[in-house]
């Protein structure tokens, strides 16, 4: 493929996922720096996998599939280098008008509840949320259908049983 | 709740959450701390210029003085009305999501905009002021006024490079907001990609 025409597919990919990227990003990083590092690998992975891309799955299966790898990557990293408590991504304690808002709370619990889900279901989960199918869920992850079902119904049991816990 | 609308409230929360670009929540919530300082500091000023003027004006037998407190709480009087003015609707965003708070910046920044061209229009009107009131009350026998003015006095010098210094940082500050207008008026016409929000 030609390089523009490469090049008009990447950006085009990234602005339409780029908030479900850094969604995602962010359900496997703790720190703000952490997630910005992993974003740009995934944007780089993407760049470098999309001339191999032959459309045998869809465009959004292909994105996830590459940042779903750079993320373990990037935890399988990160677990040799414990985060400094002074970077963790915690909610500002002062009241602030943005940071009060009882929307923002609640998904500020969710994410942190599932920040709390081991990796296997919290990959599950991130995938469902950001609205993918069982079928997409099972080529992004290399798993049968069926296997994405069973870890998807344990980890909304294990979000539930985390969200009831926190109230 | 059955668990597909569970679902489906995750589902809004998780990307209701994070669709907000970190770099425009952080500057968000910083100009939120800045405009609450900013807010203390204005209520400091009033309450040392204001009062003190008043406390002079009390011990002054000089009805000048009086009239010069009159002029200080005038001063005083259509800042505060211009902060409110300007501020209104500008503490919080409309909604938690990257437009709203794409929105409010845009807003925080027009508004600063504004308060560099009322802040430059005041400072001039209060030297104007000021600088007039001392003339009127210098000793006699008077200097001529652009005597005065210029290279009159130390006091007088200082009060230029102060005025020089301040118009300085005010176009400085009017560049930087320009510059952040042009960047999120951009943003607003973008999709929400992170690439694009590093800078």
């Amino acid at each position: 493929m030609h390089r523009a025409a490469l090049e008009e597919q990447f950006d085009r990919l990234l602005a339409a996922n780029g908030a479900a990227l850094a969604r995602l990003a962010a359900g496997y990083t703790n720190t703000p720096s952490d997630r910005d590092d992993l974003l740009q690998e995934i944007a780089i992975a993407v760049w470098q996998a999309l001339p191999r891309f032959r459309g045998e799955c869809s465009e959004r299966t292909f994105l996830f599939r590459i940042a779903h790898n750079r993320a373990i990557a990037h935890l399988a990293r990160s677990r040799a280098q414990p985060v400094a408590a002074g970077e963790m991504e915690a909610p500002d304690p002062s009241p602030d008008p943005e940071t009060g808002l009882a929307q923002e709370q609640r998904a500020e619990s969710l994410q942190r509840a599932i920040h709390r889900l081991p990796l296997v279901y919290r990959q599950v989960i991130i995938l469902s949320l950001e609205g993918l199918g069982y079928r997409e869920i099972a080529e992004v992850l290399g798993v049968s259908e069926n296997n994405v079902g069973a870890r998807l119904t344990r980890a909304r049991q294990m979000l539930r049983t985390s969200l009831e816990n926190r109230k | 709740m059955s668990p597909d609308n569970e679902l489906d409230l995750w589902r809004r929360q998780w990307q209701s959450e994070n669709a907000i670009p970190f770099n425009l929540r952080r500057r968000v919530e910083r100009q939120s701390r800045l405009m609450r300082i900013a807010l203390l500091a204005d209520i400091l000023v009033t309450i040392v210029i204001g009062g003190g003027s008043i406390a002079w004006a009390l011990r002054s037998p000089q009805p000048d003085i009086a009239a010069l407190a009159a002029a200080t709480w005038l001063f005083l009087a259509a800042a505060w009305f211009f902060r409110f003015r300007i501020s209104r609707g500008n503490w919080s965003p409309a909604a938690v999501d990257t437009a709203s708070f794409i929105d409010l910046s845009i807003r925080r920044c027009r508004a600063s905009l504004a308060a560099v061209r009322f802040g430059a229009v005041l400072y001039a009107v209060q030297l104007a002021f000021c600088l007039g009131w001392i003339y009127h009350h210098a000793p006699q026998p008077k200097r001529p006024l652009l005597a005065w003015l210029f290279f009159g006095s130390l006091s007088i010098d200082i009060v230029w490079v102060a005025t020089l210094a301040f118009f300085a940082g005010l176009i400085w500050h009017r560049r930087r907001k320009r510059a952040e207008l042009a960047y999120l008026l951009e943003l607003r016409n973008y999709d929400s990609s992170p690439i694009c929000e590093s800078r």
